[in-house]
């Protein structure tokens, strides 16, 4: 089966659930949430069995590819949708009086909430499979467009529409750099496709002003995505007003999508002599500004959902250090860890934010005496975004610093081992809150069964790749980050 | 009209469209200048299409691109606009200082 059929199916299932929308009884939408999950494992079954070389050469491998890098992100955007849709089932009640205000008898609404990560999910895979610059634009904007609704979806919380409307400015206009840096890239060379560009651009002398301008600007808006410094502004409104599971959504796979845009992009470029001396002074300062306002940022934090902001600006500081090492099995890794670990997270706030009815760090006070499974979950996911040794955080933080050693940016390194060891304080400062702060009251605190099991998967997950990172590691072949087609190769010389 | 013109055109269209979501405090003005700034791409677009001939044509590849912009940009409008009338019905405004919930 060729592998484009993948995100095919997916759309179909989104664009079928949306119309039995209309035919599902109010109550029942849970069930859309549930067969979207289910679909949405099928194809994550599929992606073992999908045969890249059963492309249709001439139609699609030109801007479409599959190679290793591509599935890899493929299953991740997959699992990570997946378990979103599990969380906003458990954050229904949440959902529905953010999208139907305190008249709770109308039921309108919450279906779409289950049906736009699917299109986002669609989107991410054709992100990671994405090969020529138009269909990566495209499919950058199916990811932003979805996400622009569902974060101001919660349309009743003044919260969620502002960060909404603050997304949407920012979104939009990284989507006009992205489209002008594109247009200055094909204005230089006359191409669109990456396969063309990695073969053209590394022996390019002339209209180098023009590219460096092109990459640059392109550079700014996947920062944007990725939420790197200067462009990581939007990052803690958005995140704090957004609905949890969508929170969680933008945290993990619109991430992930992005860094293997940003690296599949910048790697032509990098290769170029004349463009890598102008481009990896500005990409190693973009990296450290980013580890330092990340990691100070979140040490004044008392809402949660900000405080993983601020932590989601340094993890992808983390990032671009390992994009910028050129191993990307290292970065590959680090996010397969980040998603377990941050998925974790947000699954507890949101079930502490459905019994407590706020997401501050107040409200998780002795937590472990209500709740000590929970408590003990949250442990080890804050653990891993600290990276302490034996879980999956610290694997991959390591291995991105010690690519950084090996490339010889000892001025990053520098940067990069405070700005973790910061990160130890703001992330026992969870652990304290749930220790040792008095609780306003004792009740033990009911975790719904579906939450439950995807918790104990995702801290499973944290701590099974921290004593056995082989696991992930082989699902990661190491492979060119820009494929090249044999046929294209030949033709890249004619321009 | 060579080549150059078209682009200091967009580029100067680029610019303003910048500087006017930075300095512009309401939010449809803002929107006003993400749209400057994709016009601004569509022409350098236009231009560089023009002024790359192969075999007589200009390069179908970058016209391309400009449809698929316009079509986006219609997408995002219609998906940002609902987004700015539900905060007015919400907030009774539209301008970026009174937007002030999310602080930290």
């Amino acid at each position: 089966m060729s592998p484009h059929y993948l995100e095919i199916f997916v759309i179909g299932l989104a664009l079928t659930l949306l119309m039995a929308d209309a035919f599902f009884p109010a109550r029942e939408k849970r069930v859309i949430a549930w067969i979207g999950a289910s679909g949405l494992a099928i194809v994550f079954g599929l992606l073992f069995v999908v045969d890249p070389a059963a492309l249709p050469p001439d139609t699609i491998a030109p801007y479409y590819s599959a190679d290793p890098h591509a599935l890899f992100f493929k299953g991740l955007a997959l699992i990570a949708t997946i378990f979103v849709l599990l969380l906003g089932c458990d954050f229904m009640p949440v959902l529905r009086r953010g999208i139907n205000g305190a008249d709770n008898d109308r039921k309108g609404g919450v279906a779409e909430s289950f049906i736009l990560p699917l299109f986002a999910c669609a989107g991410m895979m054709w992100m990671a499979s994405a090969t020529d610059l138009i269909f990566l634009f495209l499919s950058l904007e199916l990811v932003t467009i979805s996400f622009y609704v569902l974060v101001a979806s919660m349309r009743r919380q003044v919260g969620s529409l502002e960060a909404g409307v603050k997304y949407l400015l920012l979104g939009a206009l990284s989507t006009g750099m992205l489209v002008y840096g594109i247009t200055w890239v094909f204005g230089a060379t006359g191409m669109t496709k990456m396969s063309q560009l990695a073969v053209a651009v590394p022996g390019m002398t002339d209209n180098i002003a023009a590219l460096t301008f092109g990459s640059m600007l392109v550079l700014a808006a996947l920062a944007f995505k990725v939420g790197l410094f200067p462009f990581h502004s939007w990052i803690p409104d958005v995140y704090q007003g957004a609905p949890t599971p969508v929170t969680a959504f933008l945290a993990v796979a619109s991430k992930a999508a992005a860094v293997l845009v940003l690296a599949r992009f910048l790697d032509p470029f990098l290769n170029n002599p004349e463009i890598a001396a102008k481009l990896i002074p500005v990409l190693g300062v973009i990296s450290g500004a980013t580890l330092l306002f990340g990691n100070l940022g979140a040490l004044g934090q008392y809402n949660f959902k900000r405080l993983m902001a601020y932590s989601s600006i340094a993890h992808a500081g983390f990032l671009l250090l390992g994009i910028l090492g050129r191993d990307f099995t290292l970065v590959s890794f680090y996010l397969g860890a980040y998603v377990c670990m941050t998925l974790a997270a947000f699954f507890a706030i949101s079930i502490v934010r459905r019994s407590v009815g706020r997401d501050d760090l107040s409200a998780f006070n002795g937590l472990a005496r209500r709740n000590p499974a929970l408590a003990f979950t949250l442990v080890v996911s804050a653990a891993s975004l600290a990276g302490v040794p034996l879980t999956a955080g610290f694997i991959g933080k390591f291995g991105v610093l010690m690519g950084a050693v090996n490339a010889g940016y000892w001025p990053l390194v520098a940067v990069a081992v405070p700005a973790a060891a910061v990160g130890f304080y703001y992330y026992f400062k969870i652990v304290r809150h749930m220790f040792w702060e008095k609780p306003d009251d004792l009740e033990p605190l009911p975790v719904g069964r579906l939450s439950t099991t995807a918790l104990a998967l995702l801290t499973a997950g944290t701590l099974v790749l921290g004593f056995y990172p082989r696991l992930l590691e082989r699902a990661i072949q190491d492979a060119p980050i820009v494929p090249i087609p044999a046929a294209t190769a030949n033709t890249a010389d004619t321009p | 009209m060579t080549l150059e013109h078209y682009l200091i055109a967009a580029g100067i269209l680029f610019c303003t469209g910048l500087f006017g979501m930075i300095v512009r405090r309401n939010i449809l003005v803002i929107f006003m200048c993400l749209e400057l700034i994709l016009a601004s791409a569509t022409l350098t677009l236009v231009a560089f299409s023009r002024f790359r001939l192969t075999s007589g044509l200009p390069d179908i590849d970058a016209q391309m691109l400009v449809f698929f912009v316009i079509t986006v940009a219609a997408a995002e409008v219609a998906v940002g606009l609902a987004i700015i009338v539900s905060l007015y019905r919400s907030t009774q405004s539209v301008h970026m200082e009174d937007l002030h919930t999310l602080k930290g």
